[in-house]
């Protein structure tokens, strides 16, 4: 960790390109054997987040994403973001490339900005669902609509704590969109040093049909 | 609810009004989207099958009111566990491109005019029944697809073969899986793959017969990619005739020379038996071997025929044929080196690893087909690497429901829903499950896909009726068939979603439904059924395929064979086609467990899925006290054949001295006539182009993006240069991606065909080039 730390020093003042090195491991299989990887929503995946994260990571914003640009590279809330900047058009026999960057973040020089974390580094394979613009005309004008993105700040009461408004699929790494420099704006928290995010933050899915409490006989 | 009919240019300065304060006032977003007004906001979610490829991806469907507003990849379903690809997630949108086609149009004094969709369906049974009168029952056809849901292409056989009485029943399929067919056929007896994508996580070695699964099969190459990871001992060869993503994340990437698999496959079997990597005991006990006829041509001239002779030979008679392919000899061949065979065969041989072969279109899509298919499963069943979790030789398919539609249904012209139309038992069959006189079905086949082109361009057919399927954009040999088509005296129907090259020939355009607008069943590449309900309200005088077909058959008087109401219909032909099928070697399951789940395996046998066919230990069908029982061969025995390399029906020569090549890329799915109409998958892939090596490129003098004359015996057409792009063929050859309407690169391509499985080969015809 040692190393990374030296590293992060300069990544988070800007001089370093690209991104921590090494630090990150691939997850290990399941601490508990005999049960099924992914159980609660792949709920070990935050942890492992959490453990291989300097806190430095998890802090600090440059300010540039905003959730309007977020959502303007996506068709519907939840769909697959379009890359949004030049990738080279082959696809240069490292595939992970893309997670270079974007496995844990860092500040990109070309870019002048910090790379957001993707929360699946397992899935390699990243132009399977993340393709670029090449350009942004029609085939054919669409009459496609989609539903507004889920409000935020949905707390039930005044200070308590928000409830998750997205689906966990895919997207239950907390830590990788919600903390450290290149976190959406509007989304970032400044407590990630707590780690068990799921401790205060529960799904409630916003599009998703709300079930009331009856009770049964 | 309403539709928001604002302009995109209001609604996009007003959203960038609002995003401003969008920074101001968290808690509210803003991107440029054309949002619905006006629903609750809420999402439901409903199941489906994936509309793109063959995998058959579990897709959940959010619905907002009557709209699709998301997907989902579904976590029940064992196919992508959650995942989709990029055409997956974008799927919903498909359904509202602009031009939808939502009217029934008819071709009045020259021009296309809308009608009542009624009076369409009364235009095209009145056409069917003079057509029969003037020319006879064989001058009508059906021309259908792997897209078809199984309704879809049941109802069309049991109308045509059943009702009217003429095997002229394809579809799209015989262009994409004929060879697979004959290959399981000719080797299994039996169709379809005997292992399942659990395969995926058993196997050692992952092997790619000239297959770019990374573009063409995405999620099922994340399932080996994360397989690799999870494991570190997996080992991915891609084994190809083009650079490929497949290449790249490949462990090793290996080159042939086009059509010259054939000779490397022997080379391999050559290698298995001199190391003696044999499993004796497996092919003593579960094989024999057998040849066939050779130098049986190529197809391309009319009326064509072939019928292949086999003949059973000893082992020592097989071994001896393989004389010819020792690693040194094909190295010659095909451009691998004598090393790299042997590292291949050694994969194969090792008794310690789990392999399983992968392919598609590349072996599928090829003048020796078949034979590759049946050289393939030699290796694997020398081996005794088959049926067995990790250990198989896999099929896969590039449609939706080209298993399930087109060879469970059995939508081709040789074929029934069980068996062919030459076995009387089989048609006895179809005759008293369809209730038609056993005289109406006739034992002779007519017209293969190519072939029905040719009919329709001679004169012999005179009505075609196309659903689900584009040929003008994707028959080989284009401009012949067009102007077929256009040919005074010939009456086409065309049932689409969008306008498209074909509907453009049209005499009648039916507006269908599209995917989950309508209820149905699609069958993926593992023999899994998979249901959908009818989950959004099609736009229009649009109907589904089945229905257009109901609906004609009872203008044809056919009310009895064709008796269901609208609510109930789907559930009632599962119900009647099902009894086809009623055994242990292919029991599908009933309709309301289908309806529940996200895809169920055949044969399923007394509540269970079935996993690795052929197998004792998985599959009930299997004779009990043996491991394995290849019960599709009267003895219960795989046939392992010797099959010759032969060279393509076109090579590249001093005139055209170049390979021609045509493929898919991960964007778009076949010709575009859907995922075009996705707005991020065509901005990120908006037009068509030619690959080329970039050392052909700089001896043409042609720099990225500059336009090339791509030019054939049959055709030209001129395309830009992509180099060092998403693919790089090797020197002397160049690959054209097909969706493109506006780049019809198959007026340049040969329709030269398997002439065991009559699937024509769009991979390998001779070209040259020049810049443009």
């Amino acid at each position: 960790m040692k190393q990374a730390d030296t590293k992060l020093s300069k990544v988070v003042t800007g001089f370093a390109a690209i991104c921590l090195t090494g630090a990150f491991m691939v997850l290990p299989a399941n601490a508990a054997p005999g049960i099924p990887q992914g159980f609660d929503s792949d709920g070990e995946k935050i942890f492992k987040r959490y453990d291989n994260t300097p806190l430095a990571a998890m802090t600090g914003t440059d300010g540039k994403r905003t959730l309007n640009k977020y959502y303007e590279l996506r068709q519907y809330p939840g769909s697959p973001p379009r890359v949004p900047h030049d990738v080279p058009t082959s696809f240069s026999g490292d595939t992970l490339k893309c997670l270079s960057c974007h496995e844990r973040g860092g500040y990109d020089p070309n870019q002048d900005a910090y790379a957001p974390v993707t929360p699946h580094p397992e899935y390699v394979s990243c132009f399977q669902c993340h393709v670029p613009q090449r350009t942004q005309k029609l085939f054919v004008e669409t009459e496609w609509q989609s539903i507004k993105p889920p409000k935020l700040g949905l707390s039930e009461m005044g200070g308590s704590p928000p409830p998750i408004p997205h689906s966990l699929q895919i997207r239950e790494d907390c830590i990788a969109c919600h903390t450290g420099p290149a976190a959406v704006a509007e989304i970032r928290v400044e407590h990630a040093s707590r780690g068990n995010c799921r401790q205060c933050h529960v799904p409630m899915i916003a599009t998703e049909i709300r079930k009331e409490f009856t009770r049964s006989k | 609810m309403k539709i928001n009919r604002r302009s995109f240019i209001k609604s996009a300065a007003a959203s960038s009004a609002l995003a401003a304060a969008g920074s101001i006032f968290p808690g509210i977003s803003f991107a440029e989207w054309k949002k619905q007004e006006s629903a609750s906001g809420k999402i439901n979610w409903q199941k489906a099958p994936c509309r793109f490829c063959g995998t058959g991806c579990g897709v959940l469907v959010g619905m907002s009111g009557d709209r699709a507003v998301a997907v989902k990849g579904d976590p029940n379903c064992s196919v992508n566990k959650g995942l989709c690809c990029v055409k997956g997630f974008h799927s919903v949108q498909a359904l509202y491109g602009k031009d939808r086609l939502k009217k029934a149009q008819v071709r009045k004094n020259g021009k296309m005019v809308e009608v009542p969709i009624s009076e369409a369906l009364d235009v095209i049974a009145a056409k069917i029944q003079e057509t029969i009168k003037k020319h006879g029952k064989d001058s009508v056809s059906m021309y259908g697809s792997g897209q078809w849901t199984i309704p879809d292409g049941y109802v069309a056989s049991k109308l045509f073969k059943g009702c009217l009485g003429t095997n002229n029943v394809e579809a799209n399929a015989r262009l994409c899986m004929a060879s697979a067919v004959t290959g399981f056929m000719t080797s299994f007896g039996i169709d379809e793959p005997m292992g399942c994508y659990e395969d995926i996580e058993a196997a050692d070695v992952m092997i790619t017969w000239g297959n770019n699964m990374a573009e063409m099969h995405p999620v099922l190459f994340s399932r080996m990619l994360a397989s690799r990871k999870r494991k570190q001992n997996v080992t991915i060869v891609d084994f190809a005739t083009r650079t490929t993503r497949t290449s790249q994340a490949a462990d090793k990437s290996i080159l042939f020379k086009p059509n010259t698999d054939l000779a490397v496959a022997n080379a391999i079997c050559y290698e298995i038996i001199r190391n003696d990597w044999v499993n004796w005991d497996f092919v003593k006990k579960h094989t024999t071997f057998h040849k066939g006829k050779t130098n049986i041509g190529y197809g391309t001239e009319d009326h064509f025929s072939f019928k292949d002779k086999p003949e059973d030979i000893t082992f020592e008679e097989y071994k001896t044929f393989l004389e010819d392919y020792t690693p040194e000899k094909v190295q010659r061949i095909s451009g691998v080196s004598a090393k790299d065979i042997k590292y291949m065969a050694s994969l194969y041989g090792d008794p310690e690893k789990k392999v399983t072969s992968f392919w598609c279109m590349g072996m599928n899509q090829h003048v020796r087909g078949t034979w590759i298919q049946n050289l393939v499963y030699n290796i694997h069943l020398l081996t005794g690497k088959i049926s067995t979790p990790g250990n198989s030789p896999f099929s896969l398919t590039g449609q939706p429901s080209a298993c399930g539609t087109v060879r469970e249904v059995g939508t081709l012209t040789n074929r029934l829903p069980h068996g062919v139309v030459m076995n009387e038992k089989d048609r006895k069959m179809a005759a008293e499950i369809w209730d038609v006189p056993l005289s109406n079905i006739d034992p002779k086949p007519t017209y293969h896909t190519v072939e029905m082109f040719r009919a329709l361009d001679r004169g012999d057919i005179r009505f075609m009726w196309i659903q689900v399927t584009n040929p003008m954009v994707t028959m080989p040999k284009l401009k012949r068939y067009r102007e077929g088509c256009l040919k005074d005296d010939r009456f086409i129907v065309v049932s689409d979603v969008y306008p498209t090259p074909t509907t453009d020939v049209a005499d009648v355009i039916l507006p269908a439904s599209m995917w989950v607008e309508q209820e149905g069943l699609f069958g993926n590449s593992e023999r899994r059924t998979q249901h959908f309900d009818a989950i959004v309200p099609g736009p229009g005088d649009t109907m589904s395929d089945t229905w257009q077909i109901i609906e004609v058959a009872r203008r044809l008087g056919f009310e009895k064979q064709f008796p269901w109401g609208e609510d109930e219909y789907i559930g009632k032909i599962w119900e009647e086609y099902r009894r086809f099928h009623d055994s242990p070697k292919h029991n599908m399951a009933p309709y309301t467990v289908l309806k529940e789940r996200s895809g169920v395996q055949w044969p399923f046998v007394n509540g269970k899925e079935t996993r690795w066919r052929f197998n004792t230990k998985h599959d009930p069908a299997c004779k009990k006290g043996t491991e394995f029982d290849f019960y599709g061969k009267k003895d219960g025995k795989a046939w392992i054949w010797a099959r010759p390399y032969e060279p393509a029906a076109e090579s590249p020569d001093q005139e055209y001295d170049f390979w021609l090549c045509t493929g898919r890329v991960i964007e778009h799915w076949h010709t575009g006539s859907m995922t075009r109409r996705v707005p991020i998958l065509h901005n990120a892939m908006p037009e068509s182009y030619v690959e080329l090596n970039p050392e052909d490129a700089a001896d043409l003098g042609v720099t990225n993006g500059e336009n090339v004359k791509i030019i054939s015996r049959r055709g030209d057409i001129v395309m830009k240069a992509s180099i060092n792009g998403r693919g790089v063929p090797p020197r002397g050859s160049v690959f054209v991606p097909f969706f493109d309407e506006n780049y019809l690169i198959n007026e340049v391509t040969l329709d030269a065909f398997c002439p065991i499985s009559k699937q024509p080969d769009y991979k390998k015809c001779a070209v040259r080039l020049e810049k443009a």
